[in-house]
């Protein structure tokens, strides 16, 4: 018996032990992070004005987004742009990226420096990039003026998708050059030496051994692309111009929970129905992910 | 390496010596500040000189003026507001853009307090009063018009039209002249229909007794006299630049100022904005909306712009109040009309206008029906609003997404699933 406490007792002890690391971490994560979220997800229950709406109408506001034309319209409307947002810039940032990091980890003359220079646009705020481009397309001086991107509502959302991944092309160049970096060197050649040519080299070796990374640059591409906000403001306006064709749920939330109706709001608490769709879309997509990437891992 | 570090210590240096200069915080100890924010962060400097104005009559009082960005003021505003930090002044749009931060209970109920308040004119005062309170110091409007490049106009042979037949064969003469005929994009959501269409189309559609009309719901958008305010605004596409379609409100303001364009379809406000782009004041005209026949009386959109509120829950409400009252004074008007031409101030006072332009601009008001904003008031209170909703159908019907018809009836029958009077 007496062993018995005793083992107990160490267990109680390690468990206290343990809970010591981790409680710093929860604690914060608990209220700077799942408190608002629970809290913001509350409010979406509510109705009217000012920051804090007070009037409990259940699920009103879903129903109002989801029945009447003109909210199911704008939440439609940025869901779909969401999704071929993050279409295009996963095809650009993805392929693209990796093409340019099977380049510069060639023994060429200049990899490394391309290399470096490849991170330089990651670094650039959104702001200074949305500008950038915004002059680049300007109708009257810029050098790509001679067709209205950014007001076709066709190339509008491509255009931005363009600017998003031009930035960030650098992280997916740097994340996969670790990974073609990680493959040793005896493996490819023994592959050189049987005979593979560069495509069998990149199809059997390489892009096998970055698999995972993929599923993480697609991940972090797909959490961005979702939660963007910045690109739209910096480029069309939170209205997402021309006529929402560039609307994302980040410009479409700020948009209705903190304008005045005038101006597009709809009121906090259809805004913080909003931004639950929002975090349900989130969710979803990165709980695939764990259950088709982790999995393989596990098995 | 030595370089280097030398560098890092002329850094070091050079931030010691700042912190120093702007140390100089103690010069403000004792006294009171009061915080006024707004959403025109061009005006900062012209608005301190304003405010010099009364700090040196009020030694112990210091006049921060704070702006935001104009597309995140409302965020923040509120924002600040609502979790007790907001500044002591607040600035407020008209109508319902102004209302809310009343409804939420943060401002101060000004109807006994605003002197001579019986004097301002009253749709200024109805801007931002409810239910017989005035919440908000009617403040200054602007007014909608043409500018015009008067060297162009020159060069061939032109004067400013009275009507809008003289008004196309005016365009029609740029256009084969090869000039662009007028720096108007469809990018941004909000200058064709605040500008453009309020502006030029209330000759159409008869005005302020129309607007009236529509706010009791006698009238509909759909109805004849509004769908031709949408086809003269339709009317113009042929004239606009090159990438229209992409052009957005500072590109439009640029392409004007650098005489690329002849005309820019603006308000009274973008006066500063030309000269502060470099444009030579002696060279920018300005002309009112041309009316629909000759004879007509002009319907000039004078649109109530800026309201002064507030907080009730200020620190330094006695102040704030005392601010206020020199606000809604003559001295203030003056400084104003002086600093910002185009802002013409509500204020019962006899103020002169120095500008040219802008004195053009207000000597028109006399001869003419002033109107505001077309579905400003009452129609844009709820989601989705007429304003929004005519952000979407103008900009929709310059790219041919929307005829002048189709554009009309979309945001009729969208207003008509809220509006009261509409739903009857």
């Amino acid at each position: 018996m007496g062993s018995n406490t005793s083992y107990t007792r160490r267990r109680v002890q390690k468990i206290l032990f343990r809970l010591g690391f981790l409680l710093p971490a929860l604690l914060i994560y608990t209220f700077i992070l799942l408190i608002p979220i629970v809290d913001s997800m509350r409010l979406s229950f509510y109705t009217g004005s000012g920051l804090i709406p007070n009037t409990f109408i259940g699920l009103g506001n879903y129903i109002k987004i989801f029945t009447q034309d003109v909210f199911r319209e704008r939440v439609w409307g940025a869901f779909t742009n969401n999704i071929k947002f993050f279409l295009i810039v996963t095809l650009l940032q993805n392929v693209l990226g990796f093409f340019l990091a099977m380049a510069v980890t060639r023994p060429i003359k200049g990899a490394s420096f391309m290399r470096k220079i490849s991170f330089i646009p990651t670094t650039l705020s959104v702001l200074v990039v949305g500008f950038l481009f915004r002059q680049i397309l300007n109708p009257i001086w810029g050098i790509l003026g001679n067709f209205p991107w950014l007001g076709n509502e066709f190339t509008a959302l491509p255009t931005l998708a363009v600017a998003v991944s031009w930035q960030f092309i650098g992280e997916s160049i740097l994340l996969y050059t670790v990974g073609i970096d990680g493959i040793p060197i005896e493996l490819l050649e023994a592959a050189r030496i049987d005979g593979a040519n560069w495509f069998q080299e990149m199809r059997h070796i390489i892009l096998p051994a970055i698999m995972p990374i993929v599923g993480i640059v697609t991940l972090l591409i797909y959490v961005g692309d979702f939660t963007q906000f910045d690109i739209v403001y910096a480029m069309t306006t939170t209205s997402g111009n021309p006529r929402f064709k560039t609307d994302l749920f980040g410009s479409l939330f700020y948009r209705t929970a903190f304008s005045t109706p005038a101006r597009g709001g709809w009121g906090m608490g259809m805004g913080a129905a909003v931004s639950t769709i929002m975090f349900a879309v989130v969710a979803f997509g990165v709980g695939i992910w764990f259950f088709v990437f982790q999995r393989k891992r596990d098995a | 390496m030595k370089l280097s570090k030398r560098v890092v210590l002329l850094c070091l240096i050079a931030v010691l010596a700042m912190s120093m200069v702007f140390a100089g915080g103690d010069k403000e100890k004792g006294k009171i500040r009061i915080v006024t924010t707004s959403w025109r962060t061009e005006d900062v400097e012209r608005m301190n000189r304003i405010n010099a104005l009364y700090m040196e009559k009020h030694p112990n009082v210091i006049i921060d003026f704070q702006p935001t960005a104009d597309e995140e003021y409302d965020a923040n505003t509120t924002a600040a507001l609502e979790t007790g930090i907001g500044a002591d002044i607040i600035y407020l749009r008209s109508y319902d853009e102004g209302l809310p931060y009343y409804e939420a209970g943060h401002l101060v109920d000004l109807t006994n307090i605003i002197p001579n308040l019986e004097k301002f004119p009253r749709a200024a005062v109805g801007a931002w009063s409810k239910d017989g309170v005035t919440y908000g110091l009617p403040s200054a409007g602007v007014t909608h018009g043409v500018y015009y490049n008067k060297a162009i106009f020159k060069k061939h042979g032109l004067t400013p039209p009275k009507t809008w037949a003289e008004f196309i064969k005016l365009n029609d003469t740029l256009l084969a002249k090869g000039e662009v005929p007028i720096a108007q994009g469809a990018l941004d959501d909000w200058t064709l229909y605040e500008v453009a269409f309020s502006g030029l189309g209330a000759n159409f559609y008869g005005g302020e007794a129309a607007r009236q009309a529509l706010l009791a719901g006698k009238a509909k958008l759909t109805d004849p006299n509004f769908i031709k305010a949408f086809e003269a605004v339709y009317s113009l596409k042929k004239y606009l630049p090159r990438g229209y379609e992409a052009l957005d409100y500072s590109a439009m303001l640029q392409m004007f100022a650098s005489g690329q364009a002849a005309m820019f379809i603006g308000g009274s406000w973008e006066i500063s904005t030309f000269e502060d782009m470099g444009a030579d004041p002696a060279n920018v005209g300005w002309f009112a909306p041309p009316v629909e026949k000759a004879g007509d009386r002009l319907q000039y959109c004078f649109h109530v712009d800026i309201g002064v509120g507030v907080n009730k829950n200020s620190k330094h409400l006695d102040e704030a109040i005392e601010y206020l009252k020199w606000v809604a004074g003559a001295e203030y008007a003056q400084a104003l009309m002086n600093e910002l031409p185009g802002f013409f101030s509500y204020t019962p006072a006899d103020v002169k206008i120095n500008d040219p332009l802008a004195a053009e601009m207000f000597k028109v008001i006399a001869d003419s029906e002033p109107t505001v904003r077309t579905v400003w008031e009452k129609l844009s209170a709820q989601a989705p609003s007429g304003n929004e909703l005519m952000g979407i159908a103008l900009p929709g019907m310059m790219v041919d997404k929307y005829t002048p018809k189709e554009a009309a009836a979309f945001v009729q029958s969208q207003l008509e699933t809220w509006y009261p009077p509409f739903k009857k």
